[in-house]
């Protein structure tokens, strides 16, 4: 049997409808007096109902956060740990955890963005898991597309799988019309060709991630000059340049590296300044956030206006993986400056392997 | 009921004199199709686009000979294609090419900027682009546009008019004048031959040397079928003319329904909405869309015209979905 967390977020998603922001502790309380209504139940039955596998073993969250749905269905599950009347983050994290320990290899998860936080605070990218969307507006690529994707990817996990963002979306901002989004984490998702590839054209061509990654170092690292500052942004794509330069990069922090050795780790913007100052030429190297494809949002505060104006635009190399790029309408910036972010718009080439590149254009 | 409109077909068979050619060719089934019927198809279709014959060259599908193409000029010349574009022949330059530039058109008007392309052609290339573009709809050259590329000696220009019938614009015209130029055509497309396969290439010069050994033998029933709907292309051009009747019906309801439109000059509709499930739900009902999540973007769907009634019923569910 494949044994498999589920776990809900009762509340996820209650807050947005109601115009408040996240649904922890009291702001729960006050969006149910607003008349807030839980949309999760809905989700995670539609996603139950379609599971088709014979060979789940479900390990549930009790009651509203699991048991109450899997009751319904035909599965054989146990119950974990314990709840009390109102739930908040520390339940999530906590049960997560004793789902670890019982020896989950997959984890099904329902919420929002601040549950898909939750749970990377705990499992890190070590078991890979499936997020049902449940009705609200996410923002996390983690999610599968829809309830029926989620059932689909469950029913045909065949043990690849590939990182998916998690954000941490600046609610507020997002509200007044400005994408503020930083890079949390990542998860381990399966990957899933009804998902991630269409079903009409062969998937075989599409290279996996990994593999692409791999190219994208490669290329940058044979074009790396002597001498240059190369700033490293986050993500998984970074990391896989600073692994071939034998360098150890922080998945989510900004690094820094001359001539193939690590000058700086987990930059803030004045170490940033400092390094720049100390080098004749400097290079940034990032990804964009899948999605959305922000370079440099206003939430990614160490690429501040202040550093960016030093860094003339044909100094920012932009790296994507082909699955990634082809996925985005264009590419955006919000730095909070505008005259840096109108310096930024306008086509860029992106690098997505070592013979392919992409020009998009970055709004 | 069921109504496939995920493929970009025509709802409608072809006429009934060209589906009785198409079972003549059936009676020597065991014999190879005869070299007279191929240089006759050729010669209709030199006659069609006002080209001469020997420009031409025939494939089962225009797909295979994209592929051939990229194939024999890929070796040695970057490719430049828009992204997106028609995902099989996207997906084998991705595996074929020694260096590949893709340059991406967004929402909402989907343009290309000439000028990007344009300065990608201080190197030898091979520049692919359908125009109209699948999945848009757009046309993307203009003629200006086009001479441009043309006139430049690095460049070998291939471009996809897979829907030109529909489009009504084409660069045939331009074949004498430039030896780097090819369109390629189908008649799966306008003509109804989805099940028979007939696509061919209108070749400039260059193009025109390298393919002179290209296999032409094609299965009867197809060539008897193509040179039947060539010799009275009235039928098609009915059709043509009801489905652009329908898609303009198709895009004014779907607008005013509240989903998002694109205009586009082909037989088919890319549109965007946020109904969740869209594509899955419409399915459920009988009716098939091509969501355009798996290989693009999320929110994407495209809409081949179909029959008027199917039509009405993909309108009405929307209807439905919307409220
Ligand atoms: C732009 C484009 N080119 C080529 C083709 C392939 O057509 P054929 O049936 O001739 O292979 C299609 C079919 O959908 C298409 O959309």
């Amino acid at each position: 049997m494949k044994k498999t967390g589920l776990i809900v977020n009762p509340i996820a998603g209650m807050g947005g409808s109601v115009g408040l922001k996240g649904t922890d502790g009291k702001t729960y309380n006050k969006a149910l007096e607003l008349g807030a209504k839980p949309t999760t139940p809905k989700s995670i039955d539609d996603t139950l109902a379609l599971i088709t596998r014979k060979d789940l073993y479900f390990v549930v969250a009790p009651g509203k956060m699991g048991e109450d749905f899997v009751r319904k269905f035909d599965f054989q599950y146990e119950v974990v740990s314990k709840i009390g009347e109102e739930t908040n983050a520390d339940d999530t994290k906590r049960i997560v955890g004793e789902m670890i320990e019982k020896g989950i290899t997959l984890l099904v998860f329902v919420g929002g963005d601040g549950t898909a936080r939750d749970i990377y605070d705990v499992l890190g990218l070590t078991i890979p898991v499936v997020g049902i969307p449940s009705g609200v507006k996410m923002f996390s690529p983690v999610f599968a597309l829809s309830t029926a994707a989620a059932a689909e990817i469950i029913n045909n996990e065949s043990g690849q799988f590939i990182e998916k963002e998690v954000l941490d979306i600046d609610e507020q901002a997002f509200r007044e019309g400005k994408l503020g989004a930083k890079l949390y984490g990542y998860l381990k998702v399966p990957k899933n060709v009804n998902l991630l590839q269409g079903k009409k054209e062969p998937s075989n061509v599409s290279k996996p991630e990994e593999l692409s990654k791999e190219e994208i170092a490669q290329y940058v690292l044979e074009k790396m000059e002597p001498d240059t500052l190369y700033i490293l942004g986050p993500g998984t794509t970074l990391s896989t340049i600073a692994q071939k330069m034998n360098v150890s990069k922080t998945l989510l922090g900004i690094d820094a590296v001359v001539n193939g050795r690590l000058v700086g780790a987990d930059l803030n913007e004045k170490g940033l300044l400092e390094l720049i100052k100390k080098y004749d030429k400097t290079k940034i190297i990032l990804t964009p956030i899948g999605g959305n494809g922000f370079i440099f949002g206003r939430a990614s505060k160490q690429f501040t206006p202040e550093v960016l104006k030093l860094i003339p635009k044909e100094n920012i190399i932009v790296v994507a993986t082909e699955d990634k790029i082809s996925r985005l309408e264009c590419l955006r910036v919000d730095t909070g400056n505008t005259e840096v972010d109108e310096n930024l718009k306008g086509p860029v080439k992106v690098i997505t392997g070592i013979k392919t590149e992409t020009i998009i254009e970055v709004k | 009921m069921t109504a496939n409109l995920h493929m970009n077909e025509n709802p409608y068979l072809p006429d009934e004199k060209i589906r009785r050619a198409a079972a003549r060719g059936l009676e020597n089934l065991n014999r190879y199709s005869e070299w007279k019927y191929l240089i006759e198809l050729k010669t209709l279709l030199g006659e069609y686009n006002h080209v001469s014959s020997e420009r031409i060259v025939l494939s089962h599908g225009s797909d295979m000979l994209l592929r051939e193409v990229i194939n024999i000029f890929s070796g040695n010349r970057k490719i430049i294609m828009v992204s997106p574009s028609f995902f099989p022949v996207a997906h084998y330059a991705l595996k074929q090419a020694s260096r590949l530039t893709k340059i991406q058109i967004s929402p909402s008007d989907f343009r290309l900027n000439p000028q990007l392309l344009l300065n990608e052609l201080d190197e030898p290339a091979l520049i692919i682009i359908d125009n109209p573009n699948n999945p848009t709809g757009k046309i993307l050259l203009e003629n200006g546009f086009a001479e441009k590329i043309l006139q430049n000696k690095n460049a070998l220009l291939l471009v996809d008019e897979a829907y030109f019938e529909f489009s009504g614009r084409t660069f045939a015209g331009m074949i004498d004048k430039y030896p780097n130029l090819a369109v390629a055509r189908t008649m799966d497309k306008a003509f109804s031959l989805a099940g028979l396969r007939l696509g061919y290439l209108i070749m400039g010069d260059y193009f025109k040397d390298h393919f002179s050994d290209f296999p032409a033998y094609l299965a009867t029933p197809t060539l008897f079928a193509a040179i039947e709907a060539l010799r009275n292309t009235e039928s098609m051009m009915a059709n043509v003319d009801k489905i652009g009747r329908e898609k303009a019906r198709m895009e004014i309801e779907l607008s005013k329904a509240g989903i998002h439109v694109f205009q586009s000059s082909t037989n088919f509709i890319l549109i965007k909405t946020k109904i969740p499930d869209f594509a899955k739900k419409l399915k459920e009902e009988g009716v098939v869309i091509k969501d355009m999540s798996g290989e693009w973007l999320a929110g994407y769907y495209r809409i081949s015209v179909g029959l008027p009634e199917e039509n009405n019923v993909l309108l009405s569910l929307v209807k439905k979905l919307i409220n």
